[in-house]
Order: structure tokens, then sequence, then C-alpha cells
């Protein structure tokens, strides 16, 4: 037997708790080196006057990123699209994917095709298949303006007309954000307890008064998740930009350039290392709201299921 | 959280349904139907245009089949660019990311799950935290970090940031704590160590979980753009999300030979997706359900 | 092996959920730990196989002290309630892990499994994965887990529970035949009181952390020490009520049940006064004068009657054999069987038995 008053033994015994954080390690060092690190060098970057990324030399400590950040016509424009793009993209893929979610739990025959079909946009790069939009919406040669014309409807400069370019990229990102939504809806679905279901049948309830009675309220979680994933993704839009519109710009006349866009470019094309990080920390407390207010609105859910 | 199999048992079909339950029905396909269309609609566009001629993809008004397919299109994208190397690239990248995820958050959600340690919620806590940090805001210092180490250009600055999630940390401690303590318990009793444990009994049980894990970070690592795009600048390290792009801007007017080469990044990952399906949906389906 | 007990406390926070527990086993013994759940069996289950540390208290396997020793070096078996086989693994591997642990060759391991297989008859279910074998063979595969190692002491955690009625019968006895075939000191833990009789060699009953009374099934069933073991053994439980003691016997309601004169035996004093006692059912006959009752219920279970009375306003129930007729409203005469009317005293304990 060994010996279990020996130093040794001691000395192992006592480390014995900590062997989780070599457990650990790999992943603490990635997330510090990362994630935790770049965080608080963003945000004391984001406060440096003039910083310079290579020499990691600056002038001054002040609010200047954030003034010349916030009067900057280009960087509102960003914040008033990724607005625009939350308040039409997310309701109507909601919206949509509900339905569609519904629909697809509803039918007997094809199911499992009908949600395969539906996925398959989550899986495909969006700089591939942008590059397939980017050509639907050609004005001249594009599917969507050919179709336009067969209903008598003048073909639409999509993304060569600043009006249009915010409307194309909401097309395309209500296509690409269905599928997790139909997904997420669908096994929501599946967790609500059947018997409402068939009490509500024995009751002979209307359809649309389950929907809106039974369904939605059950999947009043589910969909504020929805909702709060949906905003949080607008936030980063950035590689359906690039595809639609080519890289060089964000549409015409930078009509629907986003807040990750304008990030990029200021650190990558202009330099401007402070500014970009001033932005990042914009986009973090944005982000940081949403899902604060996520987790206040889903929090009796949680309680319930720690329960 | 098996999407496929219907849990509910319909016991309509023996009961005579009504005339406006049928109409229901019909209406619940032909909105089905016409949404999977537009969702299938740009697929079925790329590849129809991968095959037409120059001329047939610029005719106004459009042509929607091509003539004769033009199988040689492919054959003329891959000779155009280096996709070879680009293919090599991102299959480099895209597997080593998947073993380190894996390797990763096997150790981290052993560790969570089973093992007592001092600050372990607090630590857990962080982990949790940083995952409302968008990516995106991170990129600037990143960029510095990895360009200090030497690593632009190289295969470790595509690799390395990215072999640790939390995400998936936090969906395996959730499958890892399924499992009975009392496995663990016995285990310990049977001389068997926390290591072997987690490899012998941990994750073996949960297969399936990893499974979705692997398949779900190797489609992300595949699809992955703006980090890449950032810390590649030699030719001959581009991944192919890049390669593509860069392609488009260079092959500019021959529209037909972008499809192809979009055709080229996009099917392996769909019919990855098609085999592997199950693991697929589970895995994202998963983030739904646990918010 | 021997296991010594000595004043083992476990406390969480200011929780005692095992306060002082002294306890002798000997070698070979099996010994059921009884007790309604929350009473600190399981735990002291734990602290014996090391996966939990007591807070005071030794304990001893023969002459060595284990308790600061871990689980793994402490040479027992232990088996779960809900078993804990490996689900991905075949009920070899599921036996043969242990050994496969020990860095035990391949090749003898498979011997040993397979013999201790046998022992626990499932020879030719090898090749199966737990899930597609009954829950008596799954429990059968967690003793052979455990006693492959041959291991000095053998611990089962509620190890019935999950099995259905008649499977639990079966199972207990194949425990019991298999301790005996090894010849292991075996300690189980179970709530269920006719279980820990019906295999155990002495049974430790605990109540609140405490030990109430560790003695053989039968005298601990016939000698409670006090009024929780007398009521957490049998069923029906026993009948419990607040009698009077006068000079000329023991009364209920007016009823004398015994004289002084009848006390089995002559030296046992009981001061005069109220007291809490205690008939079991069985130990109620029917006689042809004794105290008058009426039939409020009778309960026909087969082997034996169950019959519903009252004696003051104290509802009482009896046990006799199925052939009396009996029916609601029959009216009969009873009396206590000599020596099993218990009388309890200060701190519910047994006082005498008259």
């Amino acid at each position: 037997m060994k010996d279990y008053s020996s130093p040794a033994y001691t000395i192992r015994r006592k480390l014995r708790p900590y062997k989780g954080f070599l457990y650990l390690l790999p992943s603490i060092i990635i997330l510090c080196v990362f994630t935790i690190y770049p965080l608080i060098k963003t945000f004391v970057m984001s406060f440096m006057e003039d910083y310079n990324l290579v020499n990691d030399t600056y002038t001054a400590i002040n609010l200047e990123n954030y003034k010349e950040l916030f009067s900057d016509a280009t960087f509102l424009a960003a914040l008033k699209n990724t607005g625009i793009y939350v308040i039409f993209v997310v309701p109507i893929s909601v919206i949509l994917s509900l339905i569609i979610a519904v629909f697809i739990n509803d039918v007997v025959r094809g199911k499992a095709i009908f949600q395969t079909l539906y996925f398959l946009p989550y899986v495909t790069s969006v700089i591939a298949i942008g590059l397939v939009w980017r050509w639907m919406f050609n004005s001249n040669y594009g599917l969507i303006n050919s179709i336009l014309n067969l209903f008598g409807i003048d073909s639409i400069g999509w993304l060569n007309e600043t009006k249009y370019a915010m409307p194309a990229l909401i097309i395309f990102s209500v296509w690409k954000s269905l599928a997790f939504n139909i997904l997420i809806f669908l096994s929501g679905l599946q967790t609500i307890p059947q018997d409402i279901y068939r009490a509500a049948r024995v009751d002979s309830t209307p359809k649309m008064r389950v929907f809106f009675r039974l369904t939605v309220p059950q999947m009043k979680p589910i969909i504020v998740y929805a909702f709060m994933m949906g905003f949080i993704s607008a936030f980063k839009v950035y590689n359906e930009v690039y595809s639609l519109f080519g890289g060089t710009r964000a549409g015409p006349a930078n009509s629907a350039i986003t807040v990750v866009y304008y990030i990029y470019a200021k650190f990558y094309n202009s330099y401007r290392y402070g500014i970009a990080a001033a932005a990042a920390v914009v986009l973090f407390v944005i982000i940081f709201v949403f899902t604060m207010i996520e987790r206040y609105v889903t929090r009796d859910r949680d309680k319930v299921k720690s329960k | 959280m098996t999407m496929t199999k219907s849990t509910q048992k319909t016991h309509s079909q023996h009961i005579k349904m009504k005339p406006s339950a049928i109409v229901t029905k019909v209406i619940e396909y032909v909105v089905l139907i016409l949404g999977a269309a537009m969702t299938l609609l740009p697929f079925l566009y790329m590849i129809l245009s991968s095959l037409k001629t120059y001329q047939e993809l610029n005719a106004i008004p459009p042509v929607f089949f091509p003539s004769i397919p033009q199988w040689s299109n492919y054959v003329e994208a891959w000779n155009s660019a280096p996709f070879a190397r680009y293919l090599l690239n991102t299959i480099i990248v895209a597997v080593c990311t998947t073993i380190g995820v894996l390797i990763t958050s096997t150790l981290s959600a052993f560790a969570f799950s089973r093992l007592n340690f001092p600050g372990k919620n607090l630590v857990f806590s962080i982990f949790m935290a940083t995952l409302m940090i968008p990516g995106e805001m991170l990129i600037i210092t990143n960029y510095q970090t990895v360009s200090n180490l030497g690593w632009i250009d190289s295969y470790a600055s595509m690799i390395v940031p990215y072999i640790s999630s939390v995400f998936y940390i936090y969906l395996l401690s959730q499958f890892f704590e399924q499992v009975p303590n009392e496995l663990y318990l016995a285990a310990k009793v049977d001389k068997c160590s926390d290591f072997k444990f987690m490899t012998k009994i941990m994750v073996p049980m949960n297969k399936s979980c990893l499974a979705s894990i692997a398949i779900l970070n190797f489609i992300s690592s595949w699809n992955a753009f703006l980090w890449p795009l950032l810390v590649t600048n030699d030719p001959n390290m581009r991944v192919l999300s890049i390669g593509l792009v860069r392609f488009q801007t260079e092959s500019g007017a021959d529209y037909q030979l972008t499809m192809a080469a979009s055709c080229m990044l996009v099917m392996p990952v769909v019919i990855l997706f098609l085999v592997l399906r199950k693991y697929v949906l589970e895995g994202v389906a998963f983030s739904g359900v646990k918010g | 092996m021997k296991i010594s007990i000595q004043g083992l406390t476990k406390m969480y926070g200011d929780f005692k959920a095992v306060d002082g527990l002294t306890l002798d086993i000997e070698s070979g013994e099996l010994v059921g730990l009884l007790g309604p759940s929350g009473c600190g069996k399981s735990t002291t289950l734990f602290m014996l196989s090391g996966l939990t540390d007591p807070t005071e208290g030794t304990i001893l396997f023969g002459d060595t002290d284990v308790t600061r020793i871990p689980p793994e070096d402490r040479e027992i078996g232990l088996v779960f309630q809900n078993y804990a086989l490996y689900p991905h693994m075949s009920v070899l591997d599921n036996i043969m892990f242990p050994l496969i642990n020990r860095k035990v060759p391949k090749k003898v391991a498979k011997e040993r499994a397979e013999a201790m297989a046998e022992i626990v008859h499932l020879e030719g279910l090898l090749a199966r994965k737990p899930k597609a074998l009954s829950g008596g063979q799954q429990q059968r595969v967690a003793i052979a887990r455990a006693l492959v190692k041959e291991p000095q002491v053998l611990l089962l955690d509620e190890p019935l529970s999950n099995l259905d009625a008649k499977l639990r019968v079966e199972t207990r006895e194949e425990i019991r035949r298999i301790q005996q075939e090894v010849k292991i000191t075996t300690i189980f833990v179970t709530h269920d009181q006719e279980e820990a009789m019906s295999i155990s060699d002495r049974i430790a009953v605990m109540d609140a952390g405490v030990l109430q009374q560790f003695e053989k099934p039968q005298d601990m069933y016939l000698n409670p020490v006090n009024t929780f073991v007398a009521n957490f053994l049998g069923t029906p439980q026993i009948n419990m009520f607040d009698g009077e003691v006068t000079d000329e016997g023991v009364f209920l309601g007016g009823n004398l049940l015994r004289a002084r004169a009848d006390f089995a035996d002559k030296s046992t004093f009981i001061p005069n006064g109220t007291y809490k006692m205690g008939i079991r059912p069985e130990h109620f006959e029917l006689c042809d004068e004794g105290v008058p009752a009426e039939a409020d219920r009778v309960l026909m279970t087969g082997r034996e009657l169950q019959v519903f009375f009252q004696l003051g306003e104290t509802p009482f129930r009896l046990l006799t054999h199925s052939d009396q007729r009996l029916s609601q409203g029959s009216q009969f005469d009873l009396r206590v069987r000599r020596a099993q009317l218990m009388i309890f005293g200060e701190d519910n304990l047994t006082l005498a038995k008259v």
C-alpha cells in the first residue's frame, strides 16, 4: 500500500483541487490572448489620439476619437443603415420563419425534406451566395428584374442606385436569416406539450386561435431569443455587404455601409485605428444592451429551468 | 431533440377530415413549396449560370436554362486561379481548427461539468460572458497580436485564434452534465483517472454531440471570410472564400466562371450538410432551445 | 474484512448529515443500513467508499485506518442505485473495466470477468450492451463489476429500488447468494425495511444522522429500542397508543390489556402513569373472553385478514389467519400475546415488554 502520510502524497492531495485549471488551460490561454486582452486593448485604444498600430504610440488620451466618430456622417449613416436593417430584416424574418415553422410542424408528409431545404442557406458561404444574388440583382441581366418586367414593372437599379442598395441588402439578408429562425422555432415547437393541442382540438378551437393563444405564448422565449439574435447579428453584418457590392465600397456612395464595414474600412484602409476602436466599442455597447434585454426578458424561463 | 421524428402522432389519420381542414392543409403545402422554391432559387440559379455561355448569361431578356451545359466553365475557372491551393489551404485550416476545438472543448467541458476546483463558477461566468463580445470588434487588436507574432500569411494566424470556442464548450458541458454522476464515482472507485474517464467514458458517450461540434465548426471555418481576408496577403495563403472574391474581381466580366467557382465553394458544404444533416440540425437547434 | 466505524460525523454547513456514528461490522457479514430518506445512510456509505470525506471520526478496514485513503485505493466494490453502467460498452467490457484500470493483462482480465459473470449468472449476455438487459440483469452486471477486482468490502446503494416488485424479491435473494458465495463483507443501503430484514445478518437503523439500533433483524423487530425503530419496522405498522398503567395493570380506555399479575417478567416494575405503548398487529389474538371489540372494516389479503377496529378512541389494526370468519360489524374478543405489549418511557426508549 502507498504511504498516505508522506509529504509527496500530501502535496499531491493539496494540489488535486486545482487540476481543473490544467484542463481549462488551453481555452483560458486562447480566451485571454484573443478575446479578453483585445477587448481591454480596444477600449483603451479608443481613447488614444492618433494611435499607431505598428509602433504602439499615441499622442494623447482623450475623447477625440469618439467626438470624431459621432461627427462622421459615414458612421452615422452606418448606424442609421443598421437601424433600418434591423427594423426590416428582423421582424420580417421572424414572422415568416414562425409561419413556415408552424406549417412544417403541422404537415404530415415531407417534414424532414422541408426542414432540410429551408436550412440550406445557413450552411452556405455568404460570400459565394452573395455573388449569386449580386447577379440576380443585376439591373440588365438579373433574374429579379426580368421577373418584375413580367409583371409590367420597370427594371430597378438594385445595386447601383443609392435608394435601392438597402432594400437589396435586406432581401438578401431575410433570405439568409430565415434558416436559423425556422430551425429554432421548429425545435421549440416540438418542446410544447402536445396535450394542450389535443385539449384545444377537443374544445374545437379554431386554428388561428390555437396559433395566437397557445403557440405564440408558449414560444415567447424563443421568439424573443430569435429577435435578439437577429438584432445582434444585424449589427455585425459585413460579409453580405462585401459580396453584394463587390468589396471596394458598401453600395453606391456607401449607401449600405454597416458598423462592421466602417470599422474594417477605418482600420484596414485608412489606418485610423483609434476611430476604428471607438466604433468597435460602440458596437460592443449596442450588443451588450441587446444581450441584457434578452437576459431580462427570458429570465423567468431560466429560473424555471434551474429548479 | 430529434427533429425529424414527428413526436405528435397524428390521430387524424383515422378520422375523416373536414373540408376546411383539407383547405388548410392545401394552403400549408402551397406556402411551404413556394417558400422552398424561393430558398432554392439562388442555388439553382448559381448552378444554371455556371453552365451558361458568356452570351447566354448576358442575354437580354435573360435566359434561364443554358442550351448546352458548359461543363468546361468549371475546368476554365479551376485553371485560371490556383483553386487547388485555395482548397488545400481551406481544408488545412478547417481541419486543424476543428481538431483544436474538439480537444479544447472536451477538456474545458469536462473540467466545468465534473471537476471541482476553487473559483469554478467565476471562471465559468467569465467564459460565458465572453459570448456577448462580438468577434468583429476584436479584429484590430488581434491583427496586431498576430502580426507581432509574425503570423501574417501563415496557417497559424487562421487556426490558433479559433481553436477554442466558448459556445461549443457550453454546448458540450450541457451534454456532459447529463451523464449521471454515479458513472464518474463508479469509475473513480474502479481506479479510473479523470483523464481516462474523460477519454474512455465521456467522449464515447457523447459522440453525437462531438460530431455536431465538429461539423458545425468545419462549416463555419470553411465559410470564414473577414479574418482570413485580414491576415493573408500572399496569394498562396488564400482560402477559398478569399480566392473566390479575388477571382471575381480579376475575371470580372466572365461571371459564368465566377458562378462555377462559387459552386466549388458552396457545394462541398451543402453535400456535407446533406450527409450529416442530423448532427448539424441538432447542434444548431440546441442554441435555440437553450438560448 | 472487519470494518470499524468510530465517531463518524459529516457536516454540510450547519447540517449534521451523520452524527457520531460508531459501528463494528464483522468479517463476511451482510449489514443493511436502514432508514427514511435523509437519515444519513447514503452519506455513511459514501464515506465508507471514500467518495465523501468525513468531518470527524475514523474508519478502519481490518486494522488499517482508511479515513484518508482515496476511494480508488480502498479496495472496495461499489454498486449504485441506477447501476452506473457505461452505456457504450458491452457487458464484458463493463466488468473488465476495473481490471484494465488496474493494469491487469487483457487476457487475465477477460478470464476473471468471465468467471465473475458466471457467479452472477450472466454468461451468454456478455456481448450485449447494458440497454439490451433487464433491470435485474443490469444490477447483476453492476455487482459483477464491483466484485471482479476482488475487493475487501462491497457497498451497495439502494440496489433494488429501481426494480419492480417481483424482480426486487428475486434480485435480493441473488445478492444474498452471491454475497455468501464470495464471502465478502457487504454493506447495503435501503429505505425498505422488509428488504433489509430479509437478507441482512444485522441491520443498522438510522434516523436524522443518528444510529438508533444495530441488531439482528429478528431481535430488532421483536425488541426495538425505541418508538422510531418500532414504527419503522413492520408492515402493517405497529399500533401506537397512549395507555394507562395503574396498580392493577395496563389499561386503554377502560379496557384491561394486561394485568400486572400477567406480566411476562414478574420483576418488571413500571410506575403508575400514562405511557406511549405499541402492539404489533399480529400480536393480537382472538379469544373467547378478553377485550371486546367490533370490526370497522375487514381487509382480506389472502394469507391473512386485516381487521380494523377501535379501542377507546384509538384506531387499531390486527392480523389474523384468513380462516377466521370476520366481517364488518362482527363482534369479537381479543387479547395481546404474552410479552408483546411494548411500553415506552422517556425519550421514547423502550421500557419493557409485558
